[in-house]
């Protein structure tokens, strides 16, 4: 009789399952976890507990670890889950897909089989139609698996973000470092909020930048908040530390469907849909040179006074923010006249297009609150590229298809009229506040163009000009505007929470046609 | 009690300051004026309380972040 084989129970095969998930989940060690906190960071597991409703998240491959893809020596225990964390979650109760660099494990850095499982996260993402979330602090690829010209294989990832781009929401939340190529995960991402001290982007490393150019510089000052929030535009959202962070990315993604075949959400909320603003006289002044802080008036037109602000440190001059009416998600966009008089530049018909072409994508109707005296105009601006920068703004509101609503408060000139959503750009519904003025151009720049002669011969040309312009002035008139039904109606300020929320609803079954092609070319 | 800091939130000049020390003013009231690319702009108040401190004079030029004024809030 063949002699008895003892093989271990279920349960003894669980304890030990139990030990080496609880191996992963000490992550790099004390030591290390010490380190991140000690640079007000939390770990990638603190991070992942946040950004789900508690005791969702679904880990996939946590047992994972690194492989040597040449044959050598593989090491386990110092590097669990191979420095990513991936998994599932509910976020308000709808399912979201995770990648969380854990620094603590070979510095976040990007490994073969970390990434495996990056990749197979999304391609669920894209499969399922569900958004996904990077929590990102990195030092960028594992150049000890990566060095050599493998590198050949490399690279999918960013394409396979571009597929999934306006398919599924992408939210790049910059906790750490991100370095050299792996920036372009941020770039490629919807949403990019970034904590202020500690996390960085760059394409190339400040050690890189020394070797390559000879520049001395360090990783936060190319490439912190402080630039790409205020200077570049790649950060979306500067915040004070990790909690705010995965907080923001909460927010957003509530604004957001799960994808481009669902509708923008409907939050429920008691704020009245007639509720006027009684104080709205006060904070806009009717005198077209007085500055005033838009974000005032949206906060007060909104639901609850809810509004996420995108970009709100970068192209100030206007701005981009989503919010809810009668519920529903919205994007609005508006001239912010406290900076450069509202005026568009480069970077604010960049912020602009980009946040229409977002909010078009998934489906969230668009409002527009135009007080713009137009583009910038010189030499300065030509060098920049204004022309085709600025035609990326009358590309995105031309092609967004999703409910638009304009209303004017006061400037409404020249192109700024029409990238603003004029009335040539298809708006469901255009009203005028009786402060409004539309034109070609403001009467100061109107009377040099279409009098310059008389005023020059007059006796007082101060005063030939001033009354040219009296002149100009009593041609800019809304109700000229409302007399040819160019704008569908003048409204009463205080109304204008109650006709937006009425328009928005009108057009909601909006299904325009649009010529078949492959795509526009776009400007860049 | 704690006291409000009203900073500028661009640089421009000082074009005028329209309250007072000791004056009450309520939320987003109007303190001072800027002047910046031909526009007047408000630096207002975000409290509703009583202007304890000016601390900037017409005609200087302000900088971004600077604090112009501290409200003692209600």
């Amino acid at each position: 009789m063949a002699e008895e084989e003892t093989t271990p129970g279920l349960d003894e095969l669980a304890a030990e399952l139990d030990t080496r998930r609880s191996r992963a989940m000490e992550m790099g060690g004390e030591e290390r976890i010490a380190a991140q906190h000690a640079k007000q960071k939390l770990t990638a597991r603190e991070r992942v507990d946040l950004l789900f409703d508690p005791g969702t998240f679904v880990e996939l491959g946590i047992l994972a670890h690194q492989h040597s893809p040449t044959g050598g020596p593989t090491e386990p225990d110092r590097t669990p889950a191979d420095g990513v964390i991936t998994g599932e979650g509910l976020i308000e109760g709808r399912r979201v897909y995770c990648a969380a660099y854990d620094f603590t494990v070979m510095a976040g850095s990007m490994g073969m089989i970390g990434e495996q499982k990056v990749a197979r996260l999304r391609k669920r993402a894209l499969l399922n139609r569900l958004p996904m979330v990077w929590l990102l602090d990195s030092a960028g690829a594992r150049i000890q698996e990566a060095a050599g010209s493998t590198f050949a294989g490399s690279g999918a990832l960013f394409y396979e973000q571009v597929q999934m781009s306006g398919v599924v929401p992408q939210v790049a939340a910059m906790l750490g470092p991100c370095a050299a190529g792996t920036a372009y995960i941020p770039g490629l991402a919807d949403f990019v909020p970034m904590v202020k001290g500690t996390s960085s982007m760059a394409l190339g490393g400040a050690r890189l930048v020394k070797a390559a150019t000879g520049e001395e510089t360090t990783d936060h000052e190319m490439g912190g908040s402080q630039v790409h929030c205020y200077i570049s535009g790649v950060g979306d959202l500067e915040v004070d530390d990790d909690a705010a962070c995965i907080a923001a990315v909460r927010e957003f993604l509530a604004y957001l469907p799960s994808n481009n075949r669902d509708s923008a959400p409907q939050r429920e909320n008691d704020d009245p849909r007639d509720r006027r603003v009684d104080d709205i006289a006060k904070l806009v002044p009717t005198n077209p040179r007085a500055a005033y802080d838009i974000r005032k008036v949206i906060k007060r037109l909104v639901d609850d006074g809810d509004v996420l602000e995108i970009k709100p440190t970068y192209a100030r001059n206007i701005v981009t923010a989503l919010a809810r009416f009668a519920g529903r998600s919205t994007g609005i966009v508006a001239s912010q006249p406290m900076f450069k008089g509202g005026a568009l530049d480069i970077d604010a018909a960049d912020k602009a297009a980009r946040f229409i072409t977002l909010c078009d994508a998934f489906n969230i109707p668009l409002v527009f609150l135009q007080d713009v005296p137009g583009f910038i105009v010189g030499t300065e601006v030509e060098k920049q590229g204004i022309i085709r920068h600025g035609a990326k703004m009358l590309y995105a509101v031309s092609e967004a298809t999703v409910p638009k609503v304009t209303v004017i408060l006061r400037k409404a000139y020249g192109a700024g009229y029409y990238v603003m959503c004029g009335r040539g750009y298809e708006p469901d519904t255009l009203v005028a506040w009786p402060s409004a003025e539309i034109s070609v151009m403001g009467p100061e720049g109107a009377v040099d163009i279409l009098f310059p002669k008389q005023i020059a011969a007059a006796d007082d040309p101060a005063a030939a000009r001033a009354q040219y312009m009296a002149t100009v002035r009593q041609t800019i008139d809304p109700y000229v505007a409302a007399s040819w039904a160019m704008v569908d109606d003048i409204i009463d300020p205080r109304d204008t929470r109650r006709v937006i929320i009425e328009a928005l609803q009108g057009a909601a079954t909006k299904r325009p046609h649009r010529v078949w092609r492959k795509h526009g070319v776009r400007p860049v | 009690m704690a006291v409000t800091e009203v900073k500028a939130e661009l640089v421009g000049n000082l074009w005028k300051i329209v309250v007072e020390v000791g004056q009450h003013v309520e939320e987003d009231d109007t303190l001072m004026i800027l002047e910046s690319m031909k526009m007047e702009i408000p630096i207002t108040t975000p409290v509703t309380g009583t202007v304890s401190e000016i601390r900037v004079k017409a005609g200087e030029v302000v900088q971004e972040g600077q604090t112009v004024a501290v409200v003692a809030p209600d």
